[in-house]
């Protein structure tokens, strides 16, 4: 230690360190920006197991049962998400997705119009140390099939006409109705075919959603019927 | 990644362990108040007539205490800052509020926390300030629906140094240092000059 250093009471020496450290810092940033880093191994086992997701209708089965313990975000833009949304989701655009406040432990299930900006969102949260995100398989348009507008074979069997009922009265509760295999077939295009009863129909499912906010009303009475 | 902060945020404990630590961080910091002189009435005006600016000095250490502490943290990733609750600005009732305050500090001789301590160790006038920190606080309180325009005037965003003057977090950082450290040589000048006329 050079003389001087030691010259100093004990009060100037502690505001020696503090004026070094904050020399220091003058390159310090403690932000830690927008730069992430993966950890490749362990997403490419969640990915692999396919812990990353949740089925579309295993995510209608929990809005019915009004589960609670889960963050639905649609990542939409503000326009589509007043257009229609899954019931109980709230949204949150991509851009502002890492600054919204959300908790690194919470269960977060991403929805997004396919599948792929909601892959994108969960990549960036997952980087960022959000561990419970979740995305929904298919996104919207897999919702849209298989919860609102399921398709059912004519010449089911009786053990797939006791499913085919239940996914009746789930699409039901979100306002959709069920399409037969054959209806769709009969479409010039197996795509426009699916794509023309749910255009229309739409604007319809949000309608009950909207005022209520959350879907709680209607999944009581639902459950009672279920 | 093992341990990051905030605790609370990152899940480390729940709701309740918080109010636990709170409890006892709170008691240190009333410790502390006490053993640096500020349970006393006489030691904290005496800030305002110049002649021992304790009070400045802890506080302003403990402003660069505490931020070298978050920067360093930060940077080597154990506290994620952006997770830190920031206190809205409403700059003009925060003015007003913090003019109340001086004014309450130069009256009454005690500041919020300081007026607790004071009180903890059975001093009568530390005990009347609190009584009037719930008074004030009740009134506030009842005259809220008249107040709120005022309150929440503002834009309501949290304020950073470094995001209003557009300057890099480092750099603030170092201005702070050296604005504390300028301080204490300055205080250090008017203890002295002060000291005779004093009393």
């Amino acid at each position: 230690m050079p003389g001087w250093f030691s010259r100093l009471t004990l009060t100037q020496k502690l505001a020696a360190a503090a004026l070094a450290l904050g020399a220091v810092a003058l390159f310090a940033s403690p932000y830690p920006g927008t730069k992430v880093t993966l950890d490749a191994k362990e997403l490419a086992l969640i990915v692999g197991t396919e812990a990353d997701h949740v089925e579309a209708t295993e995510l209608a089965a929990w809005i019915i049962e009004s589960r609670a313990d889960y963050r639905l975000i649609d990542l939409r833009t503000r326009a589509e998400f007043e257009q229609y949304h899954i019931p109980t989701a709230v949204n949150i655009p991509m851009n502002v997705l890492t600054e919204a406040g959300l908790g690194r432990q919470e269960k977060l299930v991403l929805y997004s119009e396919g599948g792929i900006h909601a892959a994108q969102a969960w990549m960036l949260l997952r980087a960022q140390g959000y561990r419970s995100a979740y995305m929904l398989k298919g996104g919207l348009d897999e919702w849209k099939d298989q919860v609102v507008f399921p398709v059912f074979a004519d010449n089911a069997g009786p053990d797939e006409r006791a499913r085919d009922e239940r996914r009746r009265s789930i699409s039901a509760f979100f306002g959709g109705q069920p399409r037969s295999a054959a209806a769709v077939a009969a479409g010039s295009d197996a795509l426009p075919g699916v794509a023309a009863p749910v255009t229309p129909a739409m604007p319809k499912v949000a309608a009950p959603s909207t005022p209520s906010g959350t879907a709680k009303p209607p999944a009581k009475k639902k459950k009672e019927g279920c | 990644m093992a341990m990051m902060a905030p605790f609370l945020k990152y899940g480390t404990f729940g709701e309740e362990t918080s109010l636990v630590l709170a409890f006892l961080i709170g008691i240190g910091f009333g410790f502390f108040l006490e053993r640096a002189g500020f349970g006393s009435a006489r030691k904290l005006v005496s800030q305002f007539y110049l002649n021992d600016l304790a009070v400045f000095k802890v506080m302003f250490t403990a402003i660069v205490t505490a931020m070298l502490g978050v920067t360093y943290l930060g940077w080597i990733g154990w506290l994620d800052l952006s997770l830190v609750y920031l206190v809205p600005t409403y700059l003009l009732p925060q003015v007003v509020g913090g003019l109340i305050l001086g004014v309450g500090f130069v009256v009454g001789g005690y500041c919020p926390g300081t007026s607790v301590a004071a009180t903890a160790t059975g001093r009568i006038d530390g005990l009347v300030y609190v009584l009037g920190i719930f008074a004030g606080m009740f009134a506030f309180a009842e005259l809220y629906p008249w107040l709120k325009g005022f309150y929440l005037s503002g834009s309501g965003e949290a304020l950073t140094l470094p995001g209003t003057f557009g300057l890099p977090y480092g750099v603030v950082v170092f201005a702070v240092v050296l604005m504390a450290v300028g301080g204490f040589y300055g205080a250090g000048l008017l203890e002295k000059k002060f000291a005779a006329t004093g009393e």
